[in-house]
């Protein structure tokens, strides 16, 4: 006989952290795209618009906020008391997992592999893969703050990252690798939604909920 | 306490002027003491030229704000300026348009930098000399040989390392230009670059670089001041040489190699049209209501934002005017590598093609999603066929009757 326990998957401080950085993440790419093609907004004085600086103010202001989720991220991988998930990011290193999980999503399989990391071999590389965007786009964002600004964080920040923009050749390739990460961070979203939905269709186990009440489903036998 | 702080702080401020100034009048005397005599005398010049006194004062204050210097340093530029043309220099050209001589050498009506730049002790330019051939290169021997370690070289243009530096050979010896450039700069004081070709490149390596051009630090592996922009101000090259002059040694540079003093700040940081931009009140096209206005250029492709120089701050031609304010964007000169990475230069960088493509990032993102849209309703709808039969265990009436037994 088979039963339905719920189980403890996700701590409060990652469903904090997941929820802060998707809407840092969603705003940031509204304000982003304006940045990049604004509108002219015609009517009414100059004195009284100030409508690129409330923007640029905006995405300043989540950028920053996401440079600190992902610190925070970063901590939580490392010393989280519930889980610390670091090695679960490193479940793609087993290949037989690796690919029956493509065989999986592939749908040549009905069974997934069995794996007890938490995260699959794919959903693991495709985390890591999103930690390295906001990696480079927080650094990238950082050099594009910091290049306006004398004092405060920013520009401590800048004064630290300087040579990385002179290495990457100019302030004008440093905005071109923001806006192409940009529609790298799309992709992952669409996928990621997704595969969330997809999972608890396949599945049943609650994935899309677990990561607002921290449980997800699981069959035990009695 | 805060105050108490305050006043500690410009004790040492004071302290570190004090100390600035002290070295800067010991190195002033011993530039006096082991220099040759000033070759003209400017007073006398400028007089001749028709700048008063006045503009002269005038023109030191600039100057020293110009050099973020405080204005105690004014009698100091001021002598450093009459002192200007002690110093020799070795004006060299390489794959380049003389376009920054000429932008130094030509102007509306002579300003003090321009008659400064004139006083130069030119000890070779090829474009300037009155000397060619052998001649041309016995001066060059010369100065080398008599102010070694001491003397200034200049370099314009870019080195073509391509088929082993044959592209650029100059000279009745027919000499290639990295065997001149490295000859003259392994015993010169100091090595100077005068606009974005020498500094960076320019066009010349532009992609795809048949010839294979490239910066004099990158082709010869040494480190130089980088006076970037196609053409550089004339002050930011007179500031740099006047400091040189001052204090014996080079400005702060960051780390491209250009003086801080000059490229600290964006052109978008001091922006006359900065107000429109956080206003967004864009010009849409060339000529529009919104041209007429006056409003921000970044629409039609201005590279402020992603650009260090003080061309808004000290301006062209005995500062009249700049790009901007003449209504034409920033093209970005004083980056390196700008022909590449500021393109199209009237257009704003998300219409930059992404290398491998013709097409701009967005345009490939946008077929990304869709593309990605599409893959995903393909396998939701492959997705619900292959499971459907899943959910056959617990169905409701299964519970039921369980509840019933």
């Amino acid at each position: 006989m088979e039963k339905i326990i719920s189980v403890k998957e996700w701590s409060l401080a990652i469903r904090l952290n997941h929820w802060a950085m998707a809407c840092s993440i969603f705003i940031l790419i509204v304000t982003g795209f304006y940045i990049a093609t604004p509108f002219t907004i015609g009517q009414g004085e100059t004195v009284d618009k100030f409508f690129m600086g409330h923007v640029r103010f905006v995405h300043l202001l989540f950028g920053v906020i996401l440079v600190f989720l992902f610190i925070w991220r970063i901590y939580l991988a490392l010393f989280s008391r519930f889980h610390a998930d670091w090695k679960d990011f490193l479940a793609f290193t087993n290949i037989k997992n690796f690919i029956h999980q493509i065989k999986f999503y592939l749908l040549v399989t009905k069974e997934g592999p069995q794996y007890k990391t938490l995260y699959g071999p794919l959903q693991s590389l495709a985390y890591l893969g999103l930690l390295f965007m906001v990696f480079v786009i927080c650094v990238t964002g950082l050099i594009l703050m910091g290049a306006g600004y004398d004092a405060g964080f920013s520009s401590v920040a800048y004064t630290i990252l300087r040579p990385v923009e002179t290495l990457l050749g100019g302030l004008a390739m440093v905005r071109t690798i923001h806006h192409i990460f940009t529609w790298f961070f799309i992709l992952f979203i669409v996928v990621h939604i997704y595969m969330a939905f997809w999972y608890d269709f396949v599945l049943k186990k609650g994935t899309v909920s677990s990561m607002i009440s921290g449980n997800i489903f699981k069959k035990v036998k009695e | 306490m805060a105050k108490g702080m305050n006043s500690e702080y410009k004790k040492m401020i004071d302290k570190q002027y004090r100390d600035l100034m002290k070295h800067c009048q010991s190195h002033m005397e011993q530039v006096e003491k082991e220099l040759p005599e000033p070759r003209e005398n400017l007073h006398e010049l400028l007089e001749k030229r028709g700048v008063s006194r006045r503009d002269f004062v005038k023109w030191t204050s600039a100057m020293t704000v110009a050099l973020m210097l405080p204005p105690i340093f004014k009698p100091l530029v001021a002598k450093a300026a009459e002192n200007f043309s002690r110093l020799p220099v070795v004006w060299l050209h390489f794959a380049e348009c003389t376009g920054c001589s000429e932008a130094f050498l030509r102007a509306s009506y002579p300003n003090v930098d321009d008659i400064l730049l004139e006083t130069i002790s030119l000890e070779y330019h090829e474009t300037l000399m009155a000397a060619s051939g052998d001649q041309a290169e016995a001066c060059l021997e010369k100065a080398i040989h008599d102010f070694e370690g001491k003397f200034i070289c200049v370099i314009e243009g870019a080195l073509p390392r391509g088929l082993n530096g044959q592209y650029l050979r100059i000279g009745p010896k027919g000499k290639t230009g990295i065997e001149i450039a490295k000859e003259v700069t392994s015993k010169a004081g100091a090595v100077i670059c005068i606009g974005s070709c020498s500094a960076f490149g320019n066009i010349q390596s532009a992609n795809p670089n048949p010839t294979d051009s490239v910066s004099i630090s990158k082709a010869l592996g040494i480190s130089t001041v980088n006076i970037a922009g196609c053409p550089p101000n004339a002050v930011n090259f007179t500031g740099t040489l006047l400091h040189y002059l001052m204090f014996g040694g080079l400005p702060a540079l960051d780390g491209l190699g250009r003086p801080i003093w000059a490229y600290g700040k964006r052109i978008h940081d001091y922006c006359e049209r900065r107000p429109h931009y956080d206003a967004s009140e864009f010009v849409e096209e060339w000529g529009d209501a919104g041209a007429l206005k006056g409003w921000c250029l970044y629409k039609v492709g201005c590279k402020g934002p992603y650009t260090y120089a003080n061309c808004g701050k000290v301006r062209f031609n005995d500062g009249i005017s700049w790009p901007i304010m003449a209504g034409h964007g920033c093209i970005g000169c004083t980056e390196p590598d700008f022909w590449d990475t500021m393109a199209p230069l009237e257009k704003p960088l998300p219409d930059k093609s992404l290398g491998f493509t013709d097409a701009t990032a967005d345009k490939v993102g946008i077929a990304l999603t869709a593309a990605t849209a599409a893959g995903i309703a393909v396998h939701a709808a492959a997705s619900v066929i292959r499971h459907r039969n899943d959910d056959r265990v617990n169905k409701p009436e299964d519970l039921q009757e369980e509840k019933h037994d």
